[in-house]
């Protein structure tokens, strides 16, 4: 009788969670997932000649437009170093800070930490804004510059290269010191000393020591800023002031001025797939150099 | 040890520095707001809140920042709701595939939204519900769920089953048990999710800029397509500021209430 309840009763928790998890798998599974397949498929059709609608049949022209032209592989290029050139700075610029946070901020860290969130919950627009009215030719930074005599004439930040990597790190540099404060953390604070005590200098505990153990956390910011970069198109356009072409920009062009979705899908499946390769070298590079370290 | 103070101070120069950049563009964007003038220049020649004013004259915009609170207040309790009761079932039973359901859930935070929106915004066309309100609450609620189900998920695992098994052992049916013990010992839990995916789904631009209509425009959005046309009005700085002003509000409150750097 025992045993009839206790398998009723595991029953009664199946359809439990089943019902819980139902609404929240639909919702993600039914309208995140289910359109990346539609994407695909639609990628492969082109637009009846002169209506919206689609012609029946599936066909490679989309993807043969894209690759006949230059000027695509040409725009995927420079975003691809735009995202590589932003995801170093961000590294950059968060390696030591992380490693400030996570050893000497003391009382501050929460704060810190709080703080990096506030770029993260503004969006993309609200930034960007404020950017503008920093780096323009009449902005606080040429004005300070010039108050102090430094430049005669301003200097052109906004429409260049510069001014979208400058918009782009400071969009995401919160990606990237999220997960390196969340790896330096784990990592037992005796290595270090016991390096220490062993007579290495700061600069080669850090080199030779924490910088290694970090690598798990250097690797999943390096990626979350460069899958933001690569696809990111309101800060490039804002900051580009249209003169900087990137493929996110592109794809949202066709896809929401040009109103060509099949072409828009087909610039999507690229981004996707040129993610997907940038993810496998990554993880490749990362693997060779763990092995790397082990054999020597 | 000399070496290591001079380290230290390094360190600490380097991270002001940095959260200066990091937060410069949201300061920049308050201070601007006060310029007098219709088109900012620094330094400027007269402060005032004639913006606000402006501001708070304009039916159009706050027509927009109407459309915004509204979807994110929908979409908001949908993520909320949907996403504690997919937190709750996998922190509480054992469920075959766990592992891939939390994927799936969590897809949102790791594919490339832009990509989604174009495709989205395709499938909306042929369902026919393009430009619609239940078109952007359905895509902000998916947005922001796996942030509310990670949180969720956090504040259940926290939480000792054994409390809710001792109120149901004296007697106090299920929904008894989940009102008056489990839903309170969740709230912080609930609040900060809430509060988060409030504040992203006012702010999106990325997938709203692709989906919403003329019927159904978000401020973001607004701001955006003027940008690209018109350029800078300057009444959306001073609403801009007001928006900055609410988030670090929520977000150093969140900090100080519930310690939202622990969980991260």
């Amino acid at each position: 009788m025992c045993g009839a309840f206790g398998a009723e009763s595991r029953d009664h928790m199946k359809k439990n969670a089943t019902l819980l998890l139902l609404p929240a798998l639909i919702l993600s599974g039914g309208v995140f997932l289910a359109p990346f397949v539609w994407l695909v498929l639609s990628s492969l059709k082109v637009r009846a000649p002169g209506s919206l609608m689609l012609q029946d049949g599936l066909t490679l022209a989309n993807y043969h437009r894209l690759l006949e032209d230059p000027f695509f592989a040409r725009v995927m290029l420079d975003t691809v170093v735009l995202s590589g050139v932003t995801t170093l700075a961000c590294l950059v610029i968060a390696l030591p800070v992380s490693r400030f946070i996570v050893r000497r901020a003391g009382r501050a860290k929460g704060l810190l930490l709080a703080l990096t969130l506030v770029p993260l919950v503004s969006g993309a627009l609200l930034p960007a804004l404020g950017l503008i009215h920093l780096l323009g030719p009449l902005g606080i930074f040429n004005g300070i510059l010039k108050a102090f005599g430094l430049i005669g004439s301003s200097l052109r930040l906004l429409g260049t290269k510069t001014g979208v990597i400058v918009g782009l790190v400071q969009s995401f540099l919160p990606l990237m010191i999220l997960p390196l404060v969340n790896a330096m953390s784990r990592l037992p604070r005796d290595v270090e000393d016991a390096a220490a005590s062993l007579g290495a200098p700061p600069a080669t505990v850090f080199r030779r020591v924490v910088l290694p153990l970090s690598v798990p956390g250097i690797v999943a910011g390096a990626v979350l800023v460069f899958c933001a970069c690569l696809t990111s198109f309101v800060t490039p356009q804002i900051l580009g002031q249209g003169k900087i072409a990137t493929f996110g920009i592109i794809a949202y062009q066709q896809a929401a001025l040009v109103l060509d979705w099949p072409f828009a899908s087909t610039l999507a499946v690229a981004m996707l797939a040129v993610l997907a390769v940038c993810l496998l070298v990554t993880t490749g590079l990362q693997s060779l150099v763990t092995r790397g370290r082990r054999a020597a | 040890m000399k070496q290591e103070t001079l380290l230290s101070a390094i360190g600490a120069v380097w991270t002001i520095l940095a959260y200066i950049f990091l937060l410069a563009p949201i300061a920049v964007l308050v201070f601007a707001s006060f310029d007098n003038a219709a088109f900012f220049r620094f330094p400027p020649a007269a402060y005032s809140l004639h913006w606000y004013e402006a501001a708070w004259a304009s039916a159009e915009y706050r027509s927009s920042v109407g459309v915004s609170s509204l979807v994110a207040v929908v979409a908001g309790l949908i993520s909320v709701v949907f996403g504690s009761c997919a937190a709750f079932a996998l922190s509480r039973y054992k469920i075959p595939g766990a592992g891939i359901i939390t994927a799936v859930l969590m897809a949102p935070l790791v594919l490339p939204l832009i990509v989604w929106a174009i495709s989205l915004l395709q499938i909306y066309s042929m369902v026919g519900i393009s430009g619609t309100l239940l078109a952007l609450v359905l895509a902000h609620a998916v947005v922001t769920m796996p942030l509310t189900t990670r949180i969720m998920i956090s504040t259940f695992e926290r939480l000792d089953p054994q409390i809710e098994a001792a109120a149901a052992s004296l007697g106090a049916p299920p929904l008894t048990v989940a009102r008056r013990v489990t839903l309170p010992l969740a709230m912080p839990g609930l609040v900060s999710s809430a509060a988060l995916s409030l504040l992203i789904s006012f702010n999106d631009v990325v997938v709203s800029s692709l989906i919403a209509g003329a019927r159904w425009l978000t401020f973001p959005v607004r701001v955006y397509a003027q940008l690209r046309g018109e350029g800078i009005d300057p009444i959306t700085l001073a609403i801009g500021a007001l928006i900055i002003a609410l988030v670090l509000v929520v977000v150093l409150l969140g900090e100080w209430a519930f310690k939202w750097s622990r969980q991260l």
